[in-house]
């Protein structure tokens, strides 16, 4: 599904991502875990091009992303992401926030988006907020709206970038528990995450990426109960 | 005590507070028009100048710039005397009207201030917005339109109305190209009548009876809107 090859990408002077390759499956859950700094969340955001690749190739399900020849709003209309700071749109209210993308970028009538969106809100346990303001939801409730934003383009890949990690501890489960349902339905994700939990619960696979590379990566039990390389063993004695 | 003021009262629509109104009224109309579509062209031409000056386009980032700092940089009487003497009668050699010249001065003048406003309120729009409506897949001028211009437009209103009350004010500048706005009239009045002080005292009520009711409901916007 995603195919990342010798993905390099510079700030001015600064390298941060010095070469990585990954392949992720259809339907396969992948955390990138890593101490901030590392790229992580870098790397994600090559993924649809929200930061322009400095060397390497990107592909989505055949097409090069990082290939001037290719609609890039095409493909990021295939590919969801959700934001730590869920970045929704505070002058739109919950409902207007799913639709905009089906109305505008997909060209549906308001009537059926409005139907996709309030299934979507009910999936993420949100029916009541439907005509609600972003600045009067919880942390949680914003970011289970934001992923009910994205799932309205029916993407074929979500990425989370650190989805939990602006929340208070106790709105962590409700978010966790939609990507868990995300996960079991076999929609491919792409997880950059603190939440050890549940990159080993949900996790398909687990990459530890530092300094700009992929240090290790292996199914979660591998990665968590018997790290191979010295820096992932540093990184989660630390935080485990 | 009755007969008192009644001879106040007559006395009072007989000064030249009373007596210049008529003719100051016909400066104000030509004041509110200049400002309100010398504003109007202004806010055209200052919000494409302001997207140009946040293009990534280096041409029209630097045509926007340059426009931007030549005008905020010189005064705006002698860009109306540019405009009125220097470039329609001298340099091209047609004659516009003085009412012309002074919404032209207005729009440019306004246009590169109201620029830095559409700059400004753009520029704060939280990153993520822009990153969000094009991870939604909208293209960039969807994103534009759709999600960060109507946020940058509330933050617009409050220095948008303070734009107002300064173009206004700057209208009585046109009196040196004789154009009839309130100044002017005011002028024209006291020196056939020879009654300045009042004259002037009621020029400066007109001001402020659009001045200060607009800073207040500005204030209530502002408030309203939390920014």
């Amino acid at each position: 599904m995603i195919t990342v090859k010798d993905l390099h990408k510079s700030f001015g002077d600064l390298e941060v991502l010095k070469g990585i390759s990954a392949e992720v499956k259809e339907s396969e859950v992948v955390c990138v875990i890593g101490p901030s700094g590392s790229g992580k969340s870098t790397f994600l955001r090559c993924i649809n091009l929200l930061e322009d690749i400095t060397s390497g190739e990107v592909t989505i399900d055949q097409d090069v992303i990082n290939d001037p020849k290719t609609n890039i709003n095409q493909v990021r209309s295939q590919v969801g992401m959700v934001f730590q700071h869920f970045n929704l749109f505070p002058h739109k209210t919950v409902l207007e926030n799913i639709t905009i993308g089906p109305v505008k970028v997909k060209g549906m009538k308001e009537e059926a988006a409005k139907e996709i969106a309030l299934q979507l809100l009910e999936k993420v346990g949100l029916s009541d907020k439907a005509d609600a303001y972003p600045e009067s939801l919880s942390g949680g409730q914003k970011q289970r709206a934001a992923i009910a934003r994205s799932l309205a383009m029916e993407p074929k890949v979500m990425l989370f970038d650190e989805p939990t990690s602006a929340l208070d501890p106790e709105l962590v489960g409700d978010v966790l528990e939609v990507m868990k349902d995300l996960a079991r339905e076999g929609m491919t994700m792409v997880v950059v995450t603190h939440e050890m939990g549940f990159a080993r619960e949900v996790g398909d696979r687990v990459m530890f990426m530092d300094e700009g590379v992929v240090m290790e990566e292996g199914d979660p039990q591998q990665i968590f109960e018997d790290p191979q390389n010295p820096r992932t063993q540093e990184f989660l004695s630390k935080i485990l | 005590m009755i007969d008192a003021l009644n001879s106040m009262l007559d006395s009072l629509m007989d000064s030249a507070y009373i007596k210049s109104l008529p003719f100051l009224y016909e400066g104000l109309k030509l004041t509110l028009l200049i400002t309100i579509v010398g504003l109007f062209l202004g806010f055209i031409l200052g919000a494409f100048t302001g997207l140009g000056r946040l293009s990534k386009n280096g041409f029209i980032r630097g045509i926007s710039t340059i426009f931007v700092e030549v005008v905020r940089g010189t005064p705006i009487l002698v860009q109306v005397l540019f405009i009125y003497f220097g470039i329609s009668e001298d340099l091209i050699g047609v004659n516009i009207s003085a009412l012309t010249a002074a919404i032209i001065a207005i729009t440019i003048n306004a246009g590169a201030y109201i620029a830095e406003i559409v700059r400004g309120a753009v520029h704060s729009i939280d990153k993520g917005q822009y990153e969000a409506g094009r991870a939604v897949g909208l293209t960039e001028r969807q994103t534009m339109r759709y999600i960060i211009w109507p946020q940058a437009f509330k933050r617009m209103i409050p220095p948008l109305g303070n734009q107002f009350i300064i173009s206004l004010k700057d209208t009585s500048l046109f009196s040196v190209i004789a154009v009839g706005e309130l100044v002017y009239q005011g002028r024209q009045y006291y020196n056939a009548t020879f009654e300045v002080f009042e004259t002037l005292v009621m020029v400066c009520i007109i001001y402020l009876m659009i001045t200060i009711p607009t800073s207040v409901i500005l204030r209530r916007v502002e408030r309203k809107l939390d920014v």
